[in-house]
């Protein structure tokens, strides 16, 4: 799928987005399927903010925004739901798990959403990379941070996608942990043919993104 | 598997006392709405049903009340008779038509000596009890068949006979005695025979073929053909409070005893009314407390559900988990209200058919086409008020 971008604005950080480069805000932008998109800024520069208008959650901005030359002010609920059961995943910046699921089920309700991308049996071995298998059982809301960030992350990989939309995926995991969960995205990216887009304070080095954005 | 999760998600244990409360109310409602249903029905039954019909009440003689105002003015005019006709609760309408000369019989027998000046009346055949192949009438007749009315019988046998020390008579022995009628006309007195061929319980009145009717007043009639003054009516419920209603309304009178179901008839209404109101108020009340709990549930989980549509639930998704949660225990209580009424209405059918009033031992189909409008409903303002909330549960 194609996500186009014409002249985007977000409203409340018009005036301040108006006074400086970047390669976003008020620009056309084209972004392909399986491009990977890493979009770099410092804080409070609307990297959140992009990440929610892509993936339509929020509506308070000016320009438009396409998912396959459909402009998506005009997709109902309904559909919506399709696509985030189809075509985005997402990982959010403050993760969004349910505090009072089991980590396993915080995973699995993602799973049966929809007709199953994956068996049950994916969710442990995911979880076996990543570290996470012994605290499966936990409720989502007493895990460290960077459990929490892991499931968000195993979440995001057990649907069906073809755009991967992660908001500082990292932010606190270890080298050696990032290196493990980068790895499991690149290989669930080539696996359905997706691409991803990326939001960081820094540049780094753990994907070949084809196209990196300062915001 | 994904019922289970939003199970665990959408807590719907908020409220439990509310939503006791609801279903205890909603119970008593579909109850009180179905059984006032059953009620009118078992009514509806009693009154028109074949077993429980009775043949003499639904022929009503009318005629004018006669009051000092009335007095010589009874007759019916014709457009009495047809606004009469046209009422819903008039079947059909007989006229009785009045001899036009005088009459008087005796006894051709020595044994059984009598005379009496007498009156003939005739109505259409349609509206007699009598049915008998002696009961018509040509100018080649030997005799003019007559109907009297039982009570003549009953008041000579047990008043004017044990007074009088007459021997009492049989109706097979009255049915026997050859009567000699006399007309007398302007051109002097004619005789014939008539016979007794039948005793009424239904029209109080010396009754003769139309047919000899129509031919005698013709022959032998004085003066114009006046108007009627007592119509029969076929009803199909004498109790009707309309039929009683009217009558009064219009000066007229009949067999009041036949129309006094009409009161009671009136006090069973009002309270299937009250019964249907109190369900309907209840129902309303119900309605409005099942409503605010779904409000309540939703609201209670607002964030929960903000989270599953963010995270690509459909609203149709989560709009089947509510109605799957919200909705089978109304059906529930409307199953079983009505097997609830089934089980009275067997028990009280049984019941009272010692008393030989018979009603159906099942319920009424139209109780349970109610029912199923009351599911409807139910069905309908669940998924409003689930679709509302859900809606503003996105925003």
């Amino acid at each position: 799928m194609q996500i186009e971008l014409k002249n985007l604005l977000p409203i409340p950080l018009k005036e301040q987005f108006l006074q400086r480069h970047s390669d976003v805000w008020g620009k056309d932008l084209k972004l392909s399927t399986g491009d990977y998109i890493k979009c770099k800024a410092p804080s409070g520069s609307g990297k959140s903010t992009l990440v929610h208008i892509l993936y339509k959650l929020r509506k308070d901005y000016e320009g438009d925004v396409f998912w396959d030359h459909e402009n998506v002010k005009n997709i109902d609920a309904q559909k919506l739901a399709g696509f985030r059961q189809q075509t985005f995943s997402i990982v959010f910046q403050d993760l969004r798990l349910f505090p009072h699921l089991s980590a396993f089920e915080n995973i699995q309700l993602n799973r049966v959403l929809q007709k199953p991308f994956y068996e049950e049996s994916n969710i442990y071995e995911m979880a076996d990379r990543l570290g996470v298998r012994s605290i499966l059982s936990q409720a989502a809301g007493i895990c460290s941070y960077g459990e929490q960030q892991r499931i968000a992350i195993i979440r995001a990989l057990i649907q069906p996608f073809s755009w991967l939309i992660m908001d500082e995926p990292f932010s606190h995991l270890d080298q050696q942990n990032i290196s493990k969960a980068s790895s499991l995205i690149r290989e669930e990216c080539i696996k359905r043919s997706a691409g991803f887009i990326l939001t960081d304070l820094e540049d780094d080095q753990h994907f070949n993104y084809s196209k990196k954005l300062d915001l | 598997m994904l019922n289970d999760l939003l199970k665990k998600l959408i807590k719907t244990g908020t409220g439990r006392f509310r939503f006791i409360m609801a279903t205890a109310g909603m119970s008593v409602a579909m109850l009180l709405i179905l059984l006032s249903m059953q009620l009118q029905s078992n009514y509806q039954e009693l009154l028109y049903g074949k077993t429980n019909q009775d043949s003499i009440a639904n022929f009503l003689l009318i005629n004018k009340v006669v009051t000092n105002e009335t007095i010589g003015a009874t007759s019916l005019s014709e457009d009495e008779i047809s606004d009469l006709k046209k009422q819903p609760f008039v079947e059909a309408i007989g006229v009785l038509t009045p001899s036009r000369f005088k009459i008087s019989a005796q006894s051709v027998s020595n044994q059984i000596p009598f005379y009496t000046d007498l009156f003939f009346e005739s109505v259409p055949d349609a509206f007699l009890d009598i049915q008998t192949k002696d009961w018509n009438w040509n100018e080649q007749s030997n005799f003019i068949p007559m109907i009297i009315p039982n009570s003549f019988l009953d008041m000579y046998n047990f008043g004017f006979a044990t007074s009088r020390s007459l021997p009492q008579l049989s109706q097979d022995l009255v049915k026997n005695l050859p009567i000699q009628i006399n007309i007398r006309s302007a051109d002097g007195r004619v005789d014939y025979y008539g016979k007794v061929v039948g005793f009424s319980d239904r029209i109080s009145s010396i009754l003769v073929p139309q047919s000899f009717m129509d031919w005698a007043n013709a022959k032998y009639g004085e003066g114009s053909t006046g108007l009627p003054s007592r119509v029969v009516i076929k009803t199909n419920d004498p109790g009707n409070p309309r039929l009683t209603d009217y009558l009064q309304a219009h000066g007229l009178t009949t067999d009041k005893d036949k129309t006094r179901f009409s009161k009671y008839r009136e006090v069973i209404s009002v309270v299937v009314n009250i019964s249907w109101i109190t369900g309907a108020i209840l129902f309303l009340f119900a309605l409005l407390v099942f409503t605010l709990f779904i409000q309540l549930t939703i609201a209670s989980c607002k964030d929960e559900i903000h989270l599953l549509l963010t995270l690509g639930a459909s609203p149709k998704q989560l709009r089947q988990f509510l109605m799957r949660h919200f909705f089978p225990v109304n059906f529930i209580i409307i199953a079983l209200a009505l097997i609830l009424l089934s089980l009275i209405q067997y028990f009280a059918a049984n019941a009272i058919s010692v008393q030989h009033i018979y009603i159906s031992h099942f319920i009424s189909i139209y109780t349970i086409l109610a029912a199923l409008l009351l599911l409807i409903i139910l069905w309908f303002v669940n998924s409003q008020q689930i679709n509302q909330h859900l809606r503003s549960g996105m925003g």
